[in-house]
């Protein structure tokens, strides 16, 4: 348990000191409110909206096969650490993966997915 | 890692069926309006059933360092899921035209959802297990909402995929409680822990038979794990309701006996009243709710969610001949719930609504005839092969010592009669207030009769499955 306490005394002090600026800050600061003031601080974003802004499903798309090539990277890293232990078994086994994950790459970009207009 | 050949040469079925979706996948485009996707689901799902017999011809043995299995009783379930995919790939050519769904795509699902269920019956471990459920679950929830311009389909696709998701989760998390308990996900690594040990007051062991019970009950939809499946059925398409109400039963129900004979055998008593709680509500809940059903679909849902409780009785003894029991009414439930879903897809919009049903004989007596026989099996009534799965899997309550919940069965079955004749008195007794339905197209009728055949066959000589059925 001994190697939390460091963990547990970060905590409280953090937590401390958040709640001493909050609670000097309302009680001795002047209060001079305006609606700009008062609205929530969100580095100059609007802090709340409904989600009726439209964003184009192309976006949606080049992401989805960003994921493709993504998850072929997660793979090939620790397949790259181990490939002389695996040997040539290793290769075939990832040319198959790498073939599958291909079929649904050409089936999208056969379908249009790529075309930009 | 691959550690020789002989390890693929377990999964030649799966491969089948998963290098046919592949090939449908990059065609897709080129045979959109051709009968090529449909042919060839039809001819993968034979292959894949011939190889599976093949495979077991070399005597049952394990590969994967013990992960897959090939035995008598996956072999059983692997040709059940090769029918189901070609029968219902069969019926969905009249429901496919009619609507904008895209055909290669479709069967690449239904082949993919089908691969998923191959591996899970195979399965030794409860990783390949899951990953084998996912891929099946995962295949469905698109399956469900592909009909992508008809809100219905859209909400029961959400709701379906919402809940499970949900009851996955369930499922992993007994998974891994499992194995925090025994230090193994091994099905006879985990037995050996516990008859060593004994459970005895264990908790957390507890916990994990009850979290997997119900991530495998979801698919089944054995109450209370049911709320899914009138949804889903309303919102899909006849075919997709049908694939789901057949496949995933038949593989939720091989998983469950797996789990409860090979990994739980030790906890039988455990699992044999958590199965008998599951098997009661769902038998009375879905003859019950089925009663005051106007929709087709929702009717058979809930048929299907009362028809998962008869199946369970057979579980509930923990026994060898009980396990025995249950894949004999999984074999004949999946062949008339398919024909019974067929019929309501071969009539379009007619069949969705329950008064879509009136006067049918007078129009089509030959369709009327096969749904009225569809009907009488999933009644019960003789001679049909509903009869004799429901008398095995009674039968088999009954020898286990559960005499009020055969008594309960049997009572619900006298309930559901009343929901299965009412559609055969609006057939029958009633004038037609639509105009006749179009011609059945021929693939249509060829997967009817099929459903119609088996069903006939198994309730004139009902012993003739009993070669097949190798408990776990």
């Amino acid at each position: 348990m001994n190697e939390y306490i460091g963990i547990a005394v970060s905590f409280v002090l953090a937590g401390g000191i958040a709640a001493a600026m909050v609670a000097l800050g309302s009680t001795l600061g002047k209060k001079n409110p305006t609606s700009e003031k008062l609205a929530p601080f969100e580095c100059g974003n609007e802090p709340f909206s409904l989600p009726m802004g439209r964003l184009a499903i192309k976006f949606y798309l080049t992401a989805i096969l960003f994921i493709l090539f993504d998850v072929e990277l997660v793979f090939l890293y620790p397949w790259a650490v181990v490939y002389r232990a695996l040997g040539s078994v290793g290769l075939v086994e990832m040319g198959v993966f790498l073939g599958v994950l291909m079929v649904g790459f050409v089936y999208a970009w056969d379908n249009g997915a790529l075309k930009w207009q | 890692m691959v550690r020789s050949m002989s390890d693929l040469a377990l999964l030649v079925p799966e491969l089948i069926l998963a290098g046919m979706a592949l090939a449908l996948i990059l065609a897709a485009r080129r045979i959109q309006e051709t009968p090529v996707a449909v042919i060839g689901t039809v001819l993968a799902s034979m292959a894949a059933a011939l190889a599976s017999g093949w495979v077991l011809s070399w005597g049952a043995k394990t590969g994967f360092g013990g992960m897959i299995t090939v035995d008598g009783y996956s072999q059983f379930f692997k040709v059940l899921i090769a029918a189901t995919l070609a029968l219902a790939a069969l019926l969905s050519e009249r429901s496919l035209d009619g609507e904008q769904v895209p055909r290669a795509e479709y069967h690449a699902l239904l082949l993919l959802a089908s691969t998923g269920m191959m591996l899970a019956v195979s399965s030794r471990d409860l990783v390949p297990l899951w990953l084998g459920l996912e891929l099946m679950t995962l295949c469905s929830y698109i399956l469900v909402g592909i009909r992508v311009e008809r809100p219905a389909s859209n909400e029961a696709a959400i709701k379906y995929f919402l809940l499970g998701s949900f009851a996955s989760a369930v499922l992993v998390y007994g998974i891994s409680l499992t194995y925090g308990v025994t230090g193994t996900t091994d099905f006879a690594g985990i037995a050996s822990v516990l008859s060593k040990h004994g459970s005895g007051s264990n908790l957390l062991l507890l916990a994990a038979i009850g979290l997997v019970a119900a991530g495998l009950a979801f698919k089944i939809a054995a109450v209370p794990m049911h709320a899914w499946a009138p949804d889903a059925y309303q919102g899909a398409s006849a075919p997709v309701a049908a694939f789901l109400a057949a496949g995933s039963k038949a593989v939720g129900l091989a998983a469950l006996g797996r789990v409860c004979l090979a990994v739980f055998g030790s906890e039988a008593r455990v699992f044999s009243v958590i199965l008998a709680v599951l098997a009661g509500l769902s038998i009375v809940v879905g003859s019950i709710l089925a009663l005051s059903q106007t929709d087709m679909k929702r009717l058979l849902a809930y048929s299907s969610i009362a028809h998962a409780g008869y199946a369970l009785l057979g579980l509930i003894a923990g026994t060898a001949e009980g396990a025995s029991a249950t894949m004999t009414y999984a074999f004949f439930y999946v062949f008339m719930t398919l024909g019974t879903f067929g019929v309501v897809a071969a009539l379009g919009e007619r069949g969705e609504k329950l008064d879509g049903y009136r006067g049918l004989a007078a129009q089509r007596p030959g369709i009327a005839l096969l749904m009225l026989l569809f009907l009488m099996s999933l009644t019960g009534i003789p001679p049909t092969a509903g009869f004799a799965a429901k008398f095995v899997v009674i039968l088999s309550a009954v020898r286990a010592g559960h005499i009020a919940l055969a008594v309960l069965a049997v009572a619900c079955s006298v309930v559901s009669a009343f929901f299965y004749m009412r559609v055969a008195v609006l057939m029958y007794m009633n004038a037609p207030k639509e105009p006749a339905p179009s011609r059945f197209p021929g693939p249509v009728f060829a997967a009817l009769a099929v459903a119609a055949l088996v069903t006939l066959i198994g309730g004139i000589s009902p012993g003739s499955l009993a070669p097949w059925t190798a408990p776990p």
